[in-house]
């Protein structure tokens, strides 16, 4: 359910504020653990002093959009998603959903469907982020999600971080739809699974995007591992057609980072978030020489 | 960026050194361009020595593509390097561009 009363909706953001005529936004997109590859690449920017004038992310990227957005160093990011992104996240099954898909006679199905009990995640996401608020964050931070009625793309940009981070990460199946205000939303990846639109619709011309297409299944062992499947080859497709569409449409520069992990990185890979950030940094390393000439040909 | 024209019989094959992005685009597009204009619309991209592409090096590749099919030709790539492969994947570029291992597999798919 939604939280406090300061949660809004597809309010009209603050402006992102941009000190010279670039303005860049870095755009994470899906792709769970892997996500954390931002941290690395944000190490590279501060680094490099440049700065980034809007934040978007989405799934599993809003999390890590969240943690920039809001200043906190990468050590202490690492730490925390570190500790909020575990396996015993989805170790508990929701079992009154498993119930309702099972006996829909005896127990009426509800929307309100994920075969995991998400208390542990919401109890998670609150001691990271606690009450905080968009509002808070030191660069513009917009997260989205996707309203599960309509299949619409909602970009949250005021009120709860936690309410909309957790509509963010609704996974399909997994974690239940999620409730803010009267509507109800799933996982922003299942609208768009790297959202440039909504950096190109906030002013920004340089875009530095970093996403990840949803691994497919080795073994399609369960009806589980089916849907997730399923909604693998659906998102993947998702994210080239509107990765193209994007590229063909904005004006000016998106700069994809693309880190080569070497090994598998799985859903719950918590321990590999420092090679994931190495790759991320090594990733971003590769395309700094050129994002450093762009930003000075289209600066001030 | 450095452009190498050579003709292959009825192949204009254009090869690339460098980045194809944002700096380098519009000095590729005059390129092809020009080749097209000269009546040579069958052009192969050599992308041996391309390490890097953006979304202004998509849309230069794309305007191409176009004006060289409306002329009756096209823009065929070679020799991808994976890492700029793995962009025009992601960004649905290898759905309407060919794409060979190499230059000669590319120019005779013009006689095939």
């Amino acid at each position: 359910m939604s939280s406090g009363p300061g949660t809004t909706v597809a309010e009209e953001p603050r402006e992102a504020k941009a000190e010279s005529r670039n303005r860049v936004a870095l755009v994470i997109g899906a792709g769970s653990v892997k996500c954390a590859a931002a941290l690395g690449l944000q190490k590279v920017l501060a680094r490099e002093g440049i700065g980034v004038d809007m934040v978007v992310g989405c799934s599993g990227g809003s999390l890590y959009a969240a943690l920039i957005a809001l200043g906190i160093p990468v050590e202490t990011a690492e730490e925390m998603t570190r500790r909020l992104w575990t396996r015993e996240l989805t170790k508990k099954r929701h079992y009154a959903s498993l119930l309702r898909a099972m006996l829909p006679q005896v127990f009426p199905f509800q929307e309100s469907f994920g075969l995991v009990d998400d208390r542990l995640i919401l109890e998670r996401l609150k001691v990271a982020f606690g009450g905080r608020t968009f509002e808070e964050a030191r660069i513009p931070l917009f997260l989205t999600a996707t309203d599960f009625h309509n299949g619409e793309q909602v970009v949250f940009s005021s009120g709860s971080l936690v309410d909309a981070i957790r509509a963010s990460i609704a996974i399909p199946y997994v974690f239940r739809p999620w409730k803010v205000g009267d509507r109800l939303f799933v996982d922003g990846f299942l609208c768009d699974p790297m959202p440039v639109g909504v950096a190109i619709k906030h002013g920004a011309n340089v875009i530095v995007t970093l996403g990840f297409e949803s691994p497919y299944q080795g073994r399609v062992t369960s009806v589980l591992r089916f849907a997730f499947q399923l909604s693998s080859i659906m998102s993947n497709n998702l994210l080239r057609a509107n990765y193209a569409f994007h590229n063909l449409a904005h004006h000016t520069e998106i700069l994809p980072i693309i880190p080569q992990f070497r090994e598998r990185i799985s859903l719950f890979d918590t321990d590999k978030i420092p090679y994931v950030i190495e790759e991320g940094e090594r990733a971003a390393e590769r395309e700094l020489p050129y994002l450093r000439r762009l930003l000075s040909s289209t600066g001030e | 960026m450095q452009i190498t024209i050579e003709k292959k019989e009825i192949v204009t094959v254009v090869s690339i050194e460098g980045s194809v992005d944002g700096m380098t685009a519009a000095h590729l597009i005059a390129a092809f361009r020009e080749q097209i204009g000269g009546g040579s619309a069958r052009l192969v991209g050599d992308l041996t020595s391309v390490d890097y592409t953006s979304s202004a090096g998509l849309r230069a590749l794309l305007e191409t593509v176009k004006d060289a099919r409306q002329h009756g030709g096209d823009l065929r790539l070679a020799a991808v390097r994976p890492e700029v492969l793995r962009v025009l994947e992601l960004s649905g570029f290898t759905s309407i561009l060919q794409v060979f291992v190499d230059v000669d597999a590319a120019v005779a798919s013009f006689t095939a």
